[in-house]
């Protein structure tokens, strides 16, 4: 199951808002992947990985999870990106 | 378990600090990992290399090189510097290179971050460090006066 969304905070996903994303991500029963639009899907968990996407504020990524629960967790995940984490 | 313990360097010279003291909430929680901090002497200054890899990101204000093994250590150079949008930054490497630890990556003023009203503390933090690695690391910080390239902490 797949969600695209777009980044709201203004730097993108930099430090700050890749840790608060990457710990909501790592709390989440099910691995979760991202990935910018027609890129490789990288592990959600990984700070390391998320920081490499270098993601801008006002890009889509798309999210990915399967399983029991994926549409809960994809949800949750989609409405922290569309926050602005910078705050 | 990784065999090699991987020391990590200070990339600028100053005093180093506990994360806990960094004023920023998600660095002082760790949420972006474990580390350490380092208040910049104030002054034009050039930011090195905390491990020797590859700069596998590089920012005006931030970046990342991953060891040899993929570890992957983050500097971030003063607190919402990204908000400076690169004024003040030189850029002393090229993002995807390979980078020895104490080279060179960026220059710039930490008294002039501090001028623009923002902290040029450094967090320096090692990413994806799983729990017990992230005690022993804290355990390894050297406290205190450190000059760029001192031995800062160990990532076992």
């Amino acid at each position: 199951m797949q969600r695209t969304v777009t980044v709201a905070s203004r730097v993108g996903l930099h430090a700050r808002p890749a840790a608060v994303f990457v710990k909501a991500a790592s709390a989440a029963t099910l691995p979760v992947t991202i990935a910018k639009e027609g890129k490789e899907p990288v592990s959600a968990r990984s700070i390391l990985a998320v920081l490499g996407l270098d993601v801008r504020g006002g890009e889509d990524v798309v999210l990915e999870a399967e399983g029991d629960g994926a549409e809960d967790v994809l949800s949750r995940l989609a409405e922290l990106l569309t926050e602005d984490l910078e705050g | 378990m990784r065999a090699v313990p991987l020391p990590v360097v200070a990339p600028v010279s100053g005093r180093a600090i506990a994360l806990a003291e960094v004023p920023d909430a998600v660095f002082a929680q760790h949420m972006v990992g474990p580390g350490a901090a380092i208040d910049p002497v104030r002054g034009p200054g050039v930011v090195v290399s905390p491990v020797s890899g590859i700069l596998v990101k590089l920012k005006p204000h931030a970046f990342v090189v991953t060891a040899e093994d993929g570890r992957g250590v983050l500097v971030h150079l003063g607190i919402d510097t990204v908000n400076l949008d690169g004024g003040g930054f030189v850029l002393l490497a090229e993002e995807g290179g390979v980078v020895p630890a104490g080279a060179p990556v960026i220059r710039w003023n930490p008294a002039a971050v501090e001028a623009a009203g923002l902290s040029p503390v450094c967090p320096v933090i090692a990413l994806d460090a799983d729990r017990a690695a992230a005690v022993s690391l804290a355990g390894s910080v050297a406290l205190g006066s450190v000059r760029a390239g001192d031995r800062l902490f160990t990532w076992a």
